[in-house]
């Protein structure tokens, strides 16, 4: 008998056995998360994306020394684009992450201090762009000739769609 | 309010009935004046003669010393001097100061000073909200106005007025100006003219002959563009109702910061660049995308912003040419167009 038919045999039984175990187990496992888990996370990102709201309409003062904020040019995070990153930029003259680029934004116009790529106003930020681009296809070294955020869905007070007067021509 | 009148209607008046006699008396010995004059003479029409105004929007001048935005507004100021045939006024759109602070009003007054053209002035949302428009009008004057020039009906509104958020709750003006920052604030709503304005409009139109070339300027468009940028005027309908009469009127807006354009009835709607920085479009899918400027490149930082000129000719007509600090435009509006 061929040696590996023999170990083939040895193992089958175990095999099967564990096989069918993994499949009834998966059917019977609990999610991965639970609902209260869920809820924690996803309060956890919308802390953050406040954070990054608050630092993107001028919360941070050390990020301008102009009294611009990236809410100047990029109002609901708009034409911010963090789904086309990284990409090739000519003020670098390399490939660079939104990080970078967000920093070059506080150093520039906002003549202001970059920030740690690593700490936590700088992901708060990203939070805030990235919530505003979801569902946007990720499209890295993008160029666009315009690019917009997706339609807002809060805001106390003003209508959230345009209610399409003004479409007749 | 105040109606400032250059007193070109009565001069109108003058014309219209000389126009009237010279009509009957050359039918009377046969001689033809042209028919644009007879058409005139006839229907009460008021001739135009070509002129220029120049438009300059949203400057935002902050209080630093030797801000980028000063120097931008400067640059549109030198653009407009610069033109072989002068403006005969230039209207600036509204939002002169970021925080309508009085040193930042009176520094636009300075900037502006050094036009060779006399300044008209409509308010923004960031000149008015600290002190309700005191300072405004110490240096620009009241808000809503009217006047003729060379045939052609000018009129000015205050588009931003929101219904009163900040008494009840006791904000002081610093707090009641700060919701007017974010461009999507949610408390103040969306903004208008409101009916003392409307009741002005109707009896300052009233007795204009349908055939009068209407211009007429606001902050915010007169259409429902996106309203949660305030990127309209709430009783646009009703001032487009009040105007219907007429065969062609030229809106002229700023607070969008981007050229667009948009054509409702009789009322073409143009939207001027900035000088301070450009917004970029909403997620709103234009009627007339040809208009879009190209996406400001941020290492550019002359890119997106500049100021426009529109030439009237003799029929009342507009001939629209934006002026980029930059190559912003798109070929289909690059040369100007016609309104």
């Amino acid at each position: 008998m061929n040696p590996h038919n023999k170990l083939f045999r040895r193992l089958a039984l175990p095999l099967a056995t564990a096989c069918m175990l993994a499949v009834v187990g998966t059917a019977f496992a609990r999610e991965p998360f639970t609902a209260a888990e869920l809820q924690m996370k996803d309060d956890k990102l919308m802390e953050s994306v406040k954070r990054g709201h608050d630092i993107w309409y001028g919360g941070r003062a050390d990020t301008s020394t102009n009294g611009l904020a990236c809410a100047n040019c990029h109002p609901d995070a708009a034409a911010s684009n963090p789904q086309t990153f990284p990409k090739f930029l000519p003020q670098f003259n390399r490939v660079v992450t939104y990080r970078e680029m967000v920093n070059w934004c506080i150093e520039n116009p906002q003549a202001g201090k970059a920030l740690d790529v690593a700490s936590v106003d700088m992901t708060a930020l990203e939070a805030y762009s990235f919530k505003l681009h979801r569902g946007k296809p990720i499209e890295p070294g993008l160029n666009t000739r315009q690019t917009t955020g997706i339609a807002v869905q809060s805001g106390v007070g003003f209508r959230t769609k345009p209610t399409g007067i003004g479409f007749d021509k | 309010m105040t109606v400032q009148n250059d007193g070109s209607r009565r001069k109108f008046m003058g014309l219209a009935g000389k126009a009237g006699l010279t009509t009957f008396a050359a039918q009377a010995v046969g001689v033809n004046l042209g028919l644009v004059d007879v058409v005139s003479a006839q229907t009460g029409k008021r001739p135009v003669t070509p002129f220029r105004f120049a438009i300059i929007s949203d400057p935002h001048l902050y209080s630093f010393n030797d801000h980028v935005f000063d120097r931008q507004l400067e640059d549109a100021v030198a653009q407009v001097n610069a033109l072989a045939t002068q403006p005969d006024f230039v209207l600036c759109t509204g939002d002169v100061s970021h925080h309508g602070e009085a040193d930042q009003l009176a520094k636009g007054k300075r900037i502006f000073s050094k036009l060779k053209a006399p300044l008209r002035v409509i308010p923004g949302e960031h000149d008015w909200y600290l002190d309700m428009g005191v300072e405004y009008r110490k240096n620009f004057g009241e808000e809503t106005w009217s006047f003729d020039q060379k045939g052609v009906h000018f009129i000015g509104l205050n588009s931003i007025l929101t219904p009163d958020f900040w008494t009840e709750a006791k904000l002081t003006p610093q707090q009641r100006r700060d919701w007017f920052m974010p461009l999507a604030s949610p408390v103040p709503g969306v903004w208008g003219v409101h009916q003392k304005q409307l009741d002005w409009l109707k009896k300052d139109v009233a007795n204009l002959h349908p055939e009068t070339p209407v211009v007429i300027f606001t902050h915010s468009p007169l259409w429902d563009y996106y309203p949660r940028w305030n990127f309209q005027v709430s009783d646009s309908k009703e001032i487009r109702d009040i105007l219907g009469k007429f065969v062609n009127v030229m809106a002229f807006h700023g607070h969008v910061h981007h050229t667009v354009y948009n054509r409702i009835g009789n009322l073409t709607s143009i939207g001027t660049m900035s000088t301070s920085w450009p917004w970029p479009y909403p997620p709103v899918e234009l009627p007339y995308p040809e208009f879009q400027q190209y996406r400001a490149d941020p290492s550019n930082t002359a890119d997106g912003m500049g100021s426009a000129v529109v030439s009237v000719d003799r029929n009342g007509g507009g001939f629209v040419n934006y002026q980029p600090f930059a190559d912003s435009l798109q070929p289909a509006i690059r040369n100007g167009f016609k309104v």
